[in-house]
C-alpha cells in the first residue's frame, strides 16, 4: 500500500508538472493582460514598461514560464500582475472559506442521504421511497443559481411580512461579528442558505448512489447467507449490507469533494461569499493571469489529491482491493 | 419410517409478480426422517429451493407470500412461530449451504469472522477467542488446509471449491439436526464437486444432521440421497426411494430426466431430451403441468381437465408415490428401459 502511494504522488508529481505547463499555455494565449491597462488614459508609457519588465511579460513564452513556476515555487506563488501585492494570503483566506462551506455542507448531506438512501432500499416502493425519488429528481434539474436566488427571495418575503430578519442573504460575516463564540455564531448563521444550497444537490446525488447499491446489497447472496446464520435483522443490515453498500459513495465523495475545494462558483457568487470561487471569477474579471493560474493549479493538485484518497479509502474498505 | 424431524404438508409458496401471480409452490408435501439424506430434484423453476427457503423465512415477503402450508420442526410450525424464534433455529438447529460460494460470502468479512459470527450468535456465553478455536477446527474438519492461517483470508483469497467448504464449516458450526444443501455443487467443476460430496458425506457423519439435497444433478442425488422427491411446476410429481426412483421411475418426467443423463454404461449417439419449454407459473397449463411435454398422454382428456393426485402406485414394500394419471402404464417401462441400458 505504502508502495502504491508512493507511487501515486510521484505520478501525480509528473501530471502537476503537466498541468502547470498547460495552464500556463492557456493563460497566456487568451491575451495580452496589459491591453486594458495600455488604452487606459492617464496611464504612462513607463508604467507598462515596468510591468512588462517585472513580470518578463516582452521575453519568449519558455522563459516566462520558466519565471512563472520559480516565482511560484519561491515566492508563495508570486504577485498580482499590477499591483505587485502577494497571492498566496489571498488564496490561503478564500481556501479555509471555501473549506468550512463545503466540509460542512458535504457532512451534512453525506448523513442525510446515506439515512435517505439506506431507508429508501429497506423500503423501496414505499411512500417514503416515491417521495425521496422526487425530492431526488427536483434537487438535481434544479440550478443552483436559481435556487439560491429564491432563497434569497423568501427570506426578503418573510422579512417584509413579519419584519424578521431569519438568515443573512450575503456575505460571510457581520460588519461586526465579534469574537469568540459570537464570531463562530455568526458565521454559521451567514452559512446556513450557501450550506442548504449546496446539500440539495449533493443529497440528491448521494443518496440515489446509497439507494442503488443498498439495494443491489440487500438482494445479494451474502446477505442472504446473513439471514440464514440466523443474525437479527439489525446486524444483517449494518454489519453485512451497510458496510458493503457504503463502498461506491465513498468513492464518489471523496471525488467529489475534491472538485468543491476548488470553490463552489455559483453559490459563492450569488451569496458574496468570499471564498474559491468568487476569487476565481474576479480574477477573471480583472483579467490578471497570475491569480487565475495559482487558483488552478490549487485546483488541480486538490483533485490530484483526493483521487489519491478515493483510491487508497477504496482499498482499506474492500479487501479484494489490493495495490501490490 | 422413524417420526419424521421436519414435515411439510400442503405448502403454498406465491410471488406476486408484474405480470401475475407466481405459483412457485402449489400444495407440496413430504417428510425429512432424522439422519437421512432426502434429494429435491427438478429443473430450474420447479420450485425445490423455494420451498425450502420459504419454510426458513428466507424468501422476500412481499412480493413472496404463503397462502397455506405447515411446515412442522420438532413439533413446531416454522411458519407460524415468532421471527425471532425462526432465527434462533436458522443457523442453529436448522441450517443452510448455498449455491454459489463465490457470491454467497461476504467479500469485506474474513472467512473467519464469518463462521465464528455463526457461532457467537447461537451461544452467546461463548468467547471470541473459543469461538475462533472452533472456527479453526470446523475448517479443519471440511478439509481447508493450514486452517489456523486460512481462517484470517477473505473470501476472494479462497477457490470456489475451498470457499464452499468455508460454507460447508459455518453450516455445520452449531450442529444442525437439519442440514439444507440448495445445489451445493452445481457452481463447482467436476474434480470439485466430487470432493465436496465427500466433505458433505463427513459433515453428516460429524453432525447426524438430515441433509435435504437441492439439486438437479441426478448423480449427486445417486450417490448420496436415500429419498427422492421429484418436483414439477411447483408440484411434487414423484416420491421414492433412490433405487425406486431410478430403477422403477412411474412418472414420465422422471422417466424423461433419465433418459436426458448422459451415461456411461449405455451406447448412445444422442440425449433425449424433453421436448418443450418449462411451463409459465403465472399461467401454469390445466390439468397436469406437464400434459404439453409428455409422452404418455398422447391427448387424453383427462390429462388437460384433472391435476393428477400424488397416489402410492406399485406394489414394494417402499412407499412409492407418483403424480400420473396412467403412473400404471409405466410400470414396466422402467424394467424394460434397464433392460436397452444393459
Amino acid at each position: 500500500m505504502l508502495q502504491y502511494v508512493i507511487r501515486r504522488l510521484l505520478y501525480s508529481a509528473v501530471v502537476l508538472v503537466l498541468a502547470s505547463f498547460l495552464v500556463f499555455m492557456f493563460v497566456t494565449v487568451s491575451g495580452d493582460p496589459l491591453a486594458a491597462l495600455k488604452i487606459t488614459p492617464n496611464v504612462s508609457e513607463e508604467t507598462v514598461q515596468n510591468i512588462i519588465e517585472r513580470k518578463h511579460l516582452d521575453e519568449p513564452v519558455p522563459v516566462r514560464y520558466y519565471e512563472w513556476v520559480k516565482d511560484a515555487l519561491t515566492n508563495k506563488f508570486g504577485t498580482t500582475l499590477l499591483t505587485d501585492e502577494p497571492i498566496l494570503p489571498d488564496l490561503w483566506r478564500v481556501m479555509k472559506n471555501t473549506l468550512q462551506l463545503v466540509l460542512v455542507a458535504e457532512l451534512l448531506a453525506i448523513l442525510i442521504a446515506v439515512g435517505i438512501g439506506v431507508y429508501s432500499a429497506l423500503r423501496q416502493y414505499s411512500v417514503f421511497d416515491y417521495s425521496m425519488t422526487t425530492f431526488s429528481f427536483l434537487g438535481l434539474a434544479t440550478p443552483v443559481f436559481w435556487l439560491a436566488l429564491m432563497l434569497q427571495v423568501a427570506v426578503v418575503q418573510i422579512y417584509l411580512a413579519t419584519g424578521r430578519n431569519v438568515f443573512p442573504i450575503a456575505n460571510l460575516n457581520s460588519v461586526d461579528p465579534g469574537e469568540g463564540l459570537s464570531f463562530v455564531i455568526d458565521r454559521a448563521h451567514h452559512l446556513v442558505l450557501p450550506v442548504i444550497v449546496l446539500m440539495v444537490a449533493n443529497i440528491a446525488t448521494y443518496s440515489r448512489y446509497m439507494r442503488a447499491s443498498m439495494l443491489e446489497v440487500v438482494n445479494s447472496d451474502y446477505v442472504r447467507t446473513a439471514r440464514a446464520k440466523g443474525l437479527a435483522e439489525s446486524r444483517v443490515t449494518m454489519k453485512h449490507a451497510f458496510r458493503n453498500a457504503l463502498i461506491p459513495l465513498v468513492t464518489l465523495v471523496a471525488l467529489n469533494f475534491g472538485t468543491l475545494l476548488g470553490g463552489v462558483v455559483v453559490t459563492e457568487t450569488v451569496f458574496s461569499l468570499d471564498g474559491m470561487g468568487l476569487y476565481f471569477v474576479n480574477a477573471l474579471g480583472t483579467n490578471d493571469p497570475y491569480p487565475v493560474m495559482a487558483w488552478l493549479m490549487i485546483t488541480a493538485t486538490m483533485i490530484i489529491i483526493f483521487n489519491l484518497v478515493a483510491d487508497i479509502t477504496y482499498g482499506l474498505l474492500d479487501p479484494r482491493v489490493r495495490y501490490d | 419410517m422413524a417420526q419424521p424431524i421436519l414435515e411439510i404438508r400442503d405448502l403454498t409458496v406465491e410471488f406476486d409478480t408484474e405480470d401475475g401471480v407466481v405459483r412457485a409452490v402449489t400444495g407440496v408435501s413430504y417428510d425429512l426422517a432424522p439422519g437421512e439424506v432426502l434429494g429435491i430434484v427438478g429443473e430450474s423453476g420447479s420450485g425445490k429451493s423455494v420451498s425450502m427457503l420459504s419454510v426458513l423465512g428466507l424468501i422476500p415477503k412481499p412480493p413472496g407470500r404463503i397462502p397455506s402450508g405447515h411446515a412442522t420442526f420438532e413439533g413446531e410450525d416454522l411458519l407460524t412461530m415468532s421471527s425471532s424464534r425462526l432465527r434462533d433455529l436458522r443457523g442453529g438447529r436448522i441450517a443452510m449451504i448455498f449455491q454459489d460460494p463465490m457470491t454467497s460470502l461476504n467479500p469485506v468479512l474474513t472467512i473467519g469472522d464469518q463462521i465464528s459470527e455463526a457461532i457467537l450468535v447461537h451461544n452467546s456465553g461463548t468467547s471470541d477467542d473459543d469461538a475462533r478455536k472452533r472456527t479453526v477446527e470446523l475448517l479443519e474438519l471440511v478439509g481447508v488446509p493450514f486452517a489456523e492461517r486460512r481462517v484470517d483470508q477473505y473470501p476472494h483469497e479462497f477457490s470456489g471449491g475451498m470457499r464452499q467448504r468455508a460454507m460447508i464449516a459455518m453450516a455445520i458450526a452449531n450442529d444442525p439436526a437439519v442440514l439444507i444443501a440448495d445445489e451445493p455443487t452445481t457452481a463447482l467443476d467436476v474434480t470439485i464437486q466430487a470432493q465436496i460430496v465427500e466433505v458433505l458425506k463427513a459433515a453428516q457423519r460429524e453432525t447426524h444432521a438430515a441433509i435435504v439435497l437441492i439439486t438437479h444433478d441426478l448423480g449427486l442425488v445417486a450417490e448420496l440421497a436415500d429419498r427422492v422427491v421429484v418436483m414439477y411446476a411447483g408440484r411434487v410429481v414423484e416420491l421414492a426411494d433412490v433405487f425406486t426412483i431410478f430403477n422403477e421411475p412411474r412418472h414420465p418426467y422422471t422417466i424423461g430426466l433419465m433418459n436426458s443423463l448422459a451415461r456411461l454404461d449405455a451406447d448412445l449417439d444422442r440425449l433425449e431430451p424433453i421436448p418443450g419449454q418449462p411451463p409459465s407459473l403465472i399461467t401454469p397449463p390445466p390439468g397436469c403441468a406437464f400434459h404439453p411435454r409428455c409422452a404418455i398422454s398422447q391427448g387424453r382428456a383427462i390429462c388437460r381437465t384433472e391435476v393428477p393426485p400424488l397416489k402410492a402406485v406399485g406394489v414394494q414394500e417402499a412407499p412409492h408415490d407418483s403424480a400420473c394419471h396412467f403412473a400404471d402404464e409405466l410400470a414396466n417401462l422402467g424394467a424394460a428401459r434397464a433392460g436397452t441400458a444393459s
